[in-house]
């Protein structure tokens, strides 16, 4: 669970960064990035920047570039003031504990 | 945007549609020469028209399709980009015009020039798609099982088709020094053993797990399963070519089946760890393909037996056994695999760029699922009615079966020419 600090400002924006991307699905497993838990780190730290830092599920996923594709629309959709940047990771490894509960809830329907 | 992932170019895309457009075309043809050939299934496996059904089989419905999946999945599977995207097709010009120049002279059973010049054309189209992959593997900064799966398959499918091309000059110049029949065999196991078994363990290990989001790959099985299939080849093709079916080949089948079930234990536990419950259709349609492979391997020892013994009954089971392989294992996994790879392809092409923009279909809204029902059902009542059918000696049963082979390639094609013109309807419309 991502912790909220009512006195900081960016932590509503955060949050709100969060929502808006669980609108965006895998193609394959229709479960949101959020659940999937593919985003790493929400960066609000640069004005007029947003930085994602987020992984895949595997380097070999043939959907990677979409659904990297897919986060930086959503997001220029969502905030067309801001520049989004989406820096792709692979330390740590993503690993199937990464799913959240929901995800897991999802996938097992 | 940072990353590092391949992309494809148009021509490649317009490429890989067009071998599964092809293939399904193919498909739907080996469906009505079958029709056409029920009385041939009586008789000895090595007739015209079954060469030539064993090899549209084979070359267009199944090569083919593989031809085209590899240009896609190379770089996935790889992590590189493909080595070069004008080769592709070149191999294309090439296998074309050879698969139907060597189907049609088998058919009318010409062995002269065509089958000649289709042995050729095909064997130059395999060693350039050999060439494809093996120096995309050698581009590639990764070591896995999968590439050497990869790898090796394309070697024994340029083997194949030289053994095949040097069948075919020995229709008419008899010159190689056994029986046409030992080599017919060596020829056909090295492309099943060595080309469409090893890809295929190469490529599903790598997606099955992908596709179910297993949480445990026992990825050592493959190492040992690997090993064991090739080593079962090797044997089986030395000692053949010397000695013919004997009793050393239920040893070869036992290396063999040891591999199978390395590979089988680890599918088994990519299904039980899964984490996606719910199975869909192309992948139900992957666990029938498994199930029909295990069939085949139990006619093994039957075929062996009856084949060291010189029984009639191995004729009846070693065309039972090629066509449980080629209508069974391999169609099934076509079937179900170029619906969970294809609307992906298209997808990327179509909406990557839209994605996250607005409201956009998923890849399986692609194509109609009613159709990709009918599909399943027909080609499951062909797999019963044409198999039983065949073991009671029944020609209605085998007709009746066909009959539904043909409604189960007439949907797979239709479903493919829905997903293959697919276009983004909301678009047009926000046009208007």
């Amino acid at each position: 669970m991502k912790k909220f600090d009512i006195t900081d400002q960016s932590s509503f924006k955060e949050l709100e960064i969060i929502e808006n991307l669980r609108t965006v699905l895998d193609p394959e497993l229709q479960i949101n990035v959020i659940d999937m838990g593919l985003i790493y780190h929400i960066d609000l730290s640069e004005d007029s920047k947003i930085r994602i830092e987020m992984t895949l599920s595997s380097s070999h996923c043939p959907m990677g570039e979409a659904i990297l594709q897919s986060v930086k629309n959503c997001l220029e959709e969502a905030y067309p003031a801001y520049e989004v940047l989406v820096d792709l990771v692979w330390e740590p490894n993503w690993t199937y504990e990464n799913i959240t509960e929901e995800g897991r809830r999802q996938l097992g329907r | 945007m940072s990353s590092s992932l391949p992309k494809q170019s148009d021509g490649m895309y317009k490429l890989v549609l067009l071998h599964y457009f092809i293939s399904g075309l193919c498909f739907l043809l080996l469906a009505v020469l079958f029709l056409f050939s029920i009385k041939d299934l009586s008789g000895h496996y090595f007739n015209p028209h079954l060469l030539a059904i064993t090899h549209l089989a084979a070359l267009g419905w199944g090569t083919l399709v593989i031809f085209g999946a590899c240009y896609q999945l190379l770089p996935v599977l790889l992590e590189t980009d493909l080595y070069s995207s004008k080769l592709p097709w070149f191999t294309f010009m090439l296998f074309i015009p050879g698969l139907f120049c060597l189907v049609y002279s088998f058919w009318v059973f010409e062995p002269g020039i065509h089958m000649q010049a289709g042995g050729l054309l095909l064997t130059l189209a395999i060693l350039t798609f050999c060439v494809t992959v093996i120096k995309t593997a050698n581009k590639s900064k990764n070591s896995s099982i999968h590439k050497e799966f990869i790898v090796t398959s394309s070697i024994w499918l340029a083997a194949t088709a030289i053994v095949g091309t040097l069948l075919a000059f020995n229709f008419q110049y008899a010159f190689l020094p056994k029986n046409h029949l030992q080599y017919l065999r060596l020829h056909a196991h090295m492309g099943l053993a060595g080309w469409f078994l090893m890809l295929i363990i190469g490529v599903s290990c790598k997606l099955i797990p992908m596709f179910l989001v297993s949480r445990i790959q026992l990825s050592h099985l493959l190492s040992w399963s690997y090993y064991l299939v090739n080593s079962a080849l090797l044997l089986f093709l030395i000692d053949g070519y010397f000695y013919g079916v004997n009793v050393h080949t239920y040893f070869i089948a036992v290396v063999l089946l040891a591999g199978l079930t390395c590979y089988f234990v680890y599918v088994k536990k990519c299904f039980d760890s899964r984490l996606k419950k719910k199975l869909d259709i192309p992948i139900l349609k992957t666990v029938i393909s498994i199930s029909l492979l295990s069939v085949a391997l139990i006619l093994i020892p039957i075929i062996i037996y009856s084949s060291a013994k010189q029984n009639g009954l191995a004729v009846h089971y070693s065309t039972l056994y090629g066509m449980l392989l080629f209508m069974g294992w391999i169609t099934a996994l076509i079937m179900g695999q170029a619906f969970k790879t294809l609307p992906f392809i298209v997808w990327v092409r179509k909406y990557e760029h839209l994605s996250g923009k607005r409201k956009i279909p998923m890849p399986a809204d692609l194509y109609s699922s009613k159709l990709l029902k009918l599909q399943y059902i027909s080609y499951i009542a062909f797999c019963i009615v044409f198999f039983c059918g065949y073991l009671l000696y029944s020609q209605v049963m085998m007709t009746t079966g066909i009959g539904c082979l043909l409604i189960s390639s007439l949907s797979y094609l239709f479903n493919l020419v829905i997903l293959i013109k697919h276009e983004d309807k909301s678009l047009s419309h926000e046009k208007i």
